[in-house]
C-alpha cells in the first residue's frame, strides 16, 4: 500500500525497476498477516489441549506454531529461492503436522475446526509459493511487465482478500454467539434433560407441554406482567413532569436535582438491597408485587428522567410559545402540544422501563420467597436449583419468555442502546 | 434463606449419630457405635444428637447423614456435617454461638482447625451435635458414618440404621413487626423533601423567575419518591452497618459502633474478594471495548454485505434475559455438557478457583461486548466517510487508518463508556450468582472463590443472615463507587451538560 509515497520520492527510477521493486503480490501480503495469526489461533488450541491433558497433541501443536513463525519469518521474497524452497518444505511439513493429528484420533467437530487453523494456510501457502502468478514470483522469474500487471491485480484481489477475513471473523464471532441459543433450543426439544450429545438427534414437545399446560409458569408470567406494567405506569407518571421540567425550567435546585439523578443511576442495587428488604418486611410488601413495583420504579427513574429531558430537548420551544400566545395555558401546553409530539420518545422510555421490570434478577430473587409470588427471572432460575435440575423444562420456557423480548430489542435496538447509554454518549 | 450454601460440597459442619463400627476391611470393633437423640434438648429448630464409640486409628473422621423418610443407603440422604479426627493439641476450642456447627466434647465447645471445621480428638470417645436446620414437628432419620483416612466409609453405607429423632419447638409466629418507625422515618423524608422544594421555590419567587413557578410541583414526585426509597435506604442502610441486625432482629437492632467494620476488614478473603472484583471489572470492560470495537469496525466497512444479518445476530446476547444466556452457559459448561461434548472432555470448569473465574469471566465477556459494538457502530456511523478516503488516496493502511483516524475520532466515546461499563460490571450480580453462585466455597462465612464484593454480600446478608455486617460492606462499596461516579461524571462533562 505504500507503493504510491515511494514511488514520488523515488523519481529518478524507471517506473518499471520500481514496480518490480515494489510488487509483492496480495497472496504473500495476506499470509504475512495471516500466519502470525493463525499461530496466535493455534496458542489457543493449544490451551484447549492442555485442558484435555493431552500430551502428544500439544507437543504437535507447539511444532506447528513453531513452524508457522518460521514460515512467516522465511516467506519469498522474489528474488532467493531458497526461500521458495524452504517455505514450500515448512508448509508442507505443517500439513503433515495437521494430517497426523486429525488421524490420530475419531475426529470431533472440534478437532476439525482447530486443524483446519493448520491446513488452511498451510494448504494456501504452498500452493501460493508453487503456482500462478505468485508462484513464478516467489521462484524470482518474473518480468518488470508482469510486475505491473501483478500490482493492478493486487488492487482488485486485496478487497476480496479483506473481505473474506472480515467474514471469518464475523462467522467466528457469530458461531460463538449462537452456539447458547443452538443449544436451548436442542435441548427444550430432547427427552430427558441431557445436556450435551448430539445436536437435533431427536425430537419431543414434553418440556414445552409441562411448561405451558402447567399452572407455575403462567402464575409466573403474570406476576411479571403485572409488575412490569406496574413499573412502567408508575414510572412514567413520575419522570414525565420531571423530564419536562428539567427540559424547559430553570430554577433553584435544579442543578444539584439533576446530578443527583445522575448519580443515583451508578449505584448497584446491593447497597440498597438490606435497607430496601428490612422496610419491605416491616411493611409486609414481601411477596407482593406492589413492593417490586414500588422498588422498580424508583431503581428505573434516573435513567427514565435523563432520556425523556433528552428527547423534550429536542421538541421545538416555539410550537410552545406559539400556543401560549393563541391562550393555553403552561398545563395544556404540555399536554396538548409537548406529549403527542413527544409521544414516540415516550413510547421507547416505557419499553425500556417495561423491559428492566421484566428481565430483573436481583430484587425480585430477595422480594419474593414464595413460589406463588415469583416473577419470570426467579421462577425459571428456580428450575436450576442444586440438585434436580429440569434442564428440558427450563429451556422451554427460555424460548417462550425470550422470544418477545428479543423481538422487541432488536426492532428498537437504536433508541435502547441510545438511551441506555444516554449520559455516557451525549455528555 | 436456609443457612447452607446449597451446592458447596461441605465439609464444615460436625454432629453426631452412630452406628455400628465394622470396619470394611474386616477389623471388627468390640464395642459399637451408638448414637441417641438428646430429647430433652429441645431448641428451634435443632436436634441434638449424642455419639459414643471406641476410638480407632482407622477413623478419620464421621459423616452426619440426614433424611426425612427412613434410608438404608447414604444415596437416599443428604450430607448434613462432617467432623474430622485428628490431634487436637494444637487446636483452640471454638466458640459456642456458631450458628450451623454448634458440637461439644467433654461437655465443652469442640476444637476447631483454622477454617473452623470442628474437630475430635483421636482418644475421644464421644462428641455431641446440635443439629441445625431440622423441620419442627417431623421426623428426621440420623445416620453417622465414620470414615477413614481416604476418605472412604468404614460401614457399609447400603444398610444403615438411622436413630430419630424430632424438634416439637414450634415455628415461631413472630408478631407483627411494629410499622410506626418505618412510617414516621418515611414521613419525615417526604416532609423534609416538601419543605425543600418549597424553600427552593421561595427562593425563585425572590428572585422573580416567575415562569419557573410549576417547575417544582412537576419535579416534586419524583423527587419525593427518589427521597423516600433511594435516600432513606442509603440513611438506614448506613445506620444499619453500625447495629447489630441480624435475621433474628427485625426493628430492635441496637448501636454497637465499628464492630461490623472490624468483622468485615478482620474476616480472611477480604482484600481477596476486593482483588477479584477489580480483575473481573477489569478484565470484562477490556474484552469489551476490544471485542466491541473489532466487531464495529468489521461490520462498518462499506459495501460488506450481509451487514444486516451479521448485526442481528450478534445483539443476540444483548437481547436475550441476560438470566437465560448465563443459564444456559451453566448448563454447557457442565461435565457432561455441550463444551465438554465438543472438546471430548469431562472438565468440571467450576471445580477450580483459576478455572471458575476464568469461565465466569469469560461468559460475562460473551453477554457484555454486543452493546459496546453497538455503541462503538453508532459512533462510527457518525465519522465522515470522506475521512477515509482520502486515506485510501494517500495509500494509508488499514491498521493506520484505524490507528490514526478511527481511534483519536472515537475517544469521546471510548472513555465515558469505559467508565461506565466499568461501574455496570463492577455492580453486576446474575453472571456470578447464577453460574457459580461465589464457589468454590471457601468457608463459612468467607468469600468464594469467584465471589465479587457484590455477590458476597448478597451472601452475607440472604444466606448468613448477618444484614449489620452486610450492610457495613454496603457502606464500603459505596465509598468506592462514589469516588468513580465522580471521575465518570467529571470524565463525561455531565456537569457541564446539566448547567
Amino acid at each position: 500500500m505504500n507503493g504510491n509515497t515511494h514511488n514520488s520520492t523515488d523519481g529518478g527510477q524507471g517506473s518499471a525497476t520500481l514496480a518490480e521493486r515494489w510488487y509483492v503480490p496480495v497472496e504473500i501480503r495476506a499470509l504475512r498477516v495471516w500466519l502470525p495469526f493463525a499461530a496466535l489461533v493455534n496458542l489457543l488450541i493449544l490451551a484447549g489441549e492442555a485442558l484435555r491433558g493431552n500430551g502428544a497433541e500439544q507437543l504437535g501443536v507447539l511444532g506447528a506454531i513453531v513452524l508457522l513463525l518460521i514460515l512467516r519469518a522465511s516467506l519469498p521474497d522474489g528474488r532467493q529461492r531458497w526461500r521458495r524452497y524452504a517455505g514450500q518444505g515448512l508448509a508442507a511439513a505443517i500439513l503433515v503436522l495437521g494430517l497426523l493429528s486429525l488421524l490420530r484420533r475419531d475426529a470431533t467437530f472440534y478437532d476439525l475446526w482447530a486443524t483446519s487453523w493448520l491446513f488452511a494456510p498451510s494448504a494456501l501457502a504452498l500452493y501460493w509459493m508453487s503456482a500462478g502468478l505468485s508462484g513464478s514470483w516467489c521462484a524470482g522469474a518474473q518480468d518488470a511487465g508482469a510486475a505491473e500487471l501483478g500490482l493492478a491485480r493486487n488492487r482488485t484481489l486485496a478487497p476480496r482478500f479483506e473481505a473474506f477475513a472480515l467474514h471469518t471473523f464475523l462467522i467466528h464471532a457469530v458461531a460463538l454467539v449462537v452456539a447458547p441459543v443452538i443449544w436451548i433450543v436442542d435441548v427444550s426439544i430432547s427427552p430427558g434433560n441431557i445436556l450435551g450429545g448430539a445436536i437435533f438427534d431427536a425430537f419431543t414437545l414434553e418440556h414445552f407441554r409441562a411448561v405451558l399446560g402447567g399452572e407455575a409458569f403462567w402464575l409466573w408470567t403474570r406476576n411479571s406482567l403485572v409488575v412490569a406494567l406496574g413499573t412502567t405506569l408508575v414510572g412514567l407518571l413520575l419522570a414525565i413532569p420531571a423530564g419536562y421540567a428539567f427540559s424547559r425550567y430553570q430554577f433553584a435546585g435544579r442543578k444539584g436535582a439533576m446530578f443527583v439523578f445522575m448519580l443515583i443511576q451508578m449505584f448497584p442495587g446491593i447497597i440498597i438491597l438490606v435497607p430496601y428488604f428490612m422496610v419491605m418486611k416491616t411493611l409486609g410488601l414481601l411477596n407482593t408485587s406492589l413492593g417490586l413495583i414500588v422498588a422498580y420504579s424508583v431503581t428505573a427513574l434516573p435513567l427514565c428522567v435523563w432520556m425523556l429531558k433528552g428527547f423534550f430537548d429536542a421538541v421545538p420551544r416555539a410550537l410552545e410559545e406559539a400556543a401560549l400566545l393563541d391562550g393555553c395555558n403552561r398545563v395544556e401546553v404540555f399536554f396538548f402540544v409537548v406529549l403527542p409530539l413527544s409521544l414516540p420518545a415516550v413510547a421507547i422510555t416505557a419499553l425500556f422501563s417495561f423491559l428492566t421490570a421484566w428481565n430483573e434478577f436481583l430484587l425480585a430473587l430477595v422480594f419474593n420467597t414464595s413460589n406463588d409470588a415469583y416473577t419470570l427471572p426467579v421462577g425459571l432460575a428456580s428450575m436450576i436449583p442444586a440438585t434436580g435440575q429440569l434442564w428440558g423444562d427450563f429451556a422451554a420456557a427460555s424460548i417462550v419468555v425470550s422470544i418477545p423480548v428479543v423481538i422487541l430489542f432488536v426492532l428498537f435496538q437504536q433508541s435502547l442502546i441510545q438511551g441506555m447509554s444516554s449520559g455516557a454518549v451525549k455528555g | 434463606m436456609t443457612p447452607h450454601r446449597p451446592d458447596a460440597g461441605l465439609t464444615a459442619w460436625i454432629c453426631a449419630a452412630l452406628l455400628l463400627c465394622a470396619a470394611g476391611a474386616g477389623v471388627p470393633h468390640a464395642k459399637a457405635q451408638q448414637v441417641s437423640v438428646d430429647d430433652a434438648a429441645q431448641a428451634y429448630r435443632q436436634i441434638r444428637i449424642e455419639v459414643d464409640y471406641a476410638p480407632a486409628e482407622t477413623i478419620a473422621g464421621f459423616e452426619i447423614w440426614y433424611a426425612g423418610q427412613a434410608f438404608e443407603s447414604t444415596g437416599e440422604a443428604e450430607l448434613h456435617s462432617t467432623i474430622r479426627v485428628a490431634d487436637t493439641s494444637a487446636l483452640a476450642r471454638g466458640p459456642e454461638d456458631v450458628l450451623f456447627d454448634r458440637c461439644w466434647s467433654d461437655g465443652l465447645p469442640i476444637h476447631r482447625d483454622a477454617a473452623g471445621s470442628p474437630v475430635a480428638d483421636p482418644d475421644a470417645s464421644n462428641w455431641s451435635c446440635a443439629l441445625s436446620g431440622m423441620t419442627p414437628g417431623a421426623e428426621q432419620w440420623i445416620a453417622v458414618v465414620p470414615v477413614g483416612a481416604d476418605g472412604a466409609p468404614l460401614v457399609d453405607t447400603e444398610s444403615l440404621q438411622p436413630v430419630v429423632g424430632r424438634t416439637e419447638v414450634p415455628d415461631e409466629r413472630t408478631p407483627p413487626p411494629d410499622t410506626r418507625p418505618v412510617l414516621y422515618a418515611l414521613s419525615l423524608v417526604v416532609l423534609s423533601t416538601v419543605a425543600l422544594l418549597l424553600f427552593l421555590r421561595r427562593q425563585d419567587a425572590r428572585q422573580g423567575r416567575s415562569k419557573s413557578r410549576l417547575a417544582h410541583v412537576y419535579v416534586a414526585p419524583a423527587l419525593i419518591a427518589l427521597a423516600t426509597l433511594t435516600f432513606y435506604p442509603i440513611l438506614y442502610g448506613i445506620w444499619l452497618a453500625f447495629t447489630n441486625a441480624d435475621q433474628s432482629r427485625l426493628g430492635d437492632e441496637a448501636w454497637i459502633g465499628l464492630a461490623n467494620f472490624a468483622t468485615v476488614f478482620a474476616g480472611p478473603g477480604v482484600w481477596r474478594v476486593t482483588l477479584f472484583t477489580f480483575v473481573w471489572a477489569v478484565s470484562n470492560v477490556l474484552a469489551h471495548v476490544a471485542l466491541g470495537l473489532a466487531l464495529a469496525v468489521a461490520l462498518d466497512r462499506r459495501g460488506l454485505r450481509g451487514r444486516m444479518v451479521y448485526r442481528t445476530i450478534l445483539l443476540l446476547p444483548w437481547a436475550i434475559p441476560g438470566y437465560i444466556s448465563v443459564l444456559a452457559w451453566n448448563g454447557m459448561l457442565q461435565p457432561d455438557g455441550l463444551v465438554n461434548g465438543l472438546l471430548g472432555t469431562a472438565i468440571d470448569f467450576f471445580d477450580g478457583a483459576g478455572s471458575a473465574r476464568t469461565v465466569v469471566i469469560l461468559v460475562n465477556i460473551w453477554l457484555g461486548a454486543p452493546f459496546m459494538m453497538m455503541v462503538f457502530s453508532g459512533a462510527l456511523q457518525a465519522l465522515p466517510s470522506s475521512m477515509y478516503e482520502v486515506a485510501e488516496i494517500d495509500g494509508v493502511s488499514r491498521w493506520n487508518q484505524f490507528r490514526h483516524l478511527t481511534l483519536p475520532n472515537l475517544k469521546g466515546t471510548l472513555v465515558p463508556v469505559s467508565l461506565l461499563g466499568f461501574i455496570w460490571t463492577f455492580n453486576s450480580f446474575n453472571t456470578i450468582y447464577l453460574l457459580t453462585r461465589g464457589n468454590p466455597y471457601s468457608g463459612f462465612g468467607e468469600p468464594g472463590a469467584t465471589d465479587t464484593l457484590i455477590t458476597h454480600v448478597f451472601a452475607v446478608a440472604f444466606e448468613y443472615g448477618q444484614y449489620g455486617v452486610a450492610a457495613a460492606w454496603s457502606v464500603l462499596i459505596f465509598l468506592v463507587l462514589i469516588g468513580f461516579s465522580w471521575a465518570y461524571l467529571k470524565r463525561t462533562r455531565a456537569m457541564e451538560a446539566v448547567a
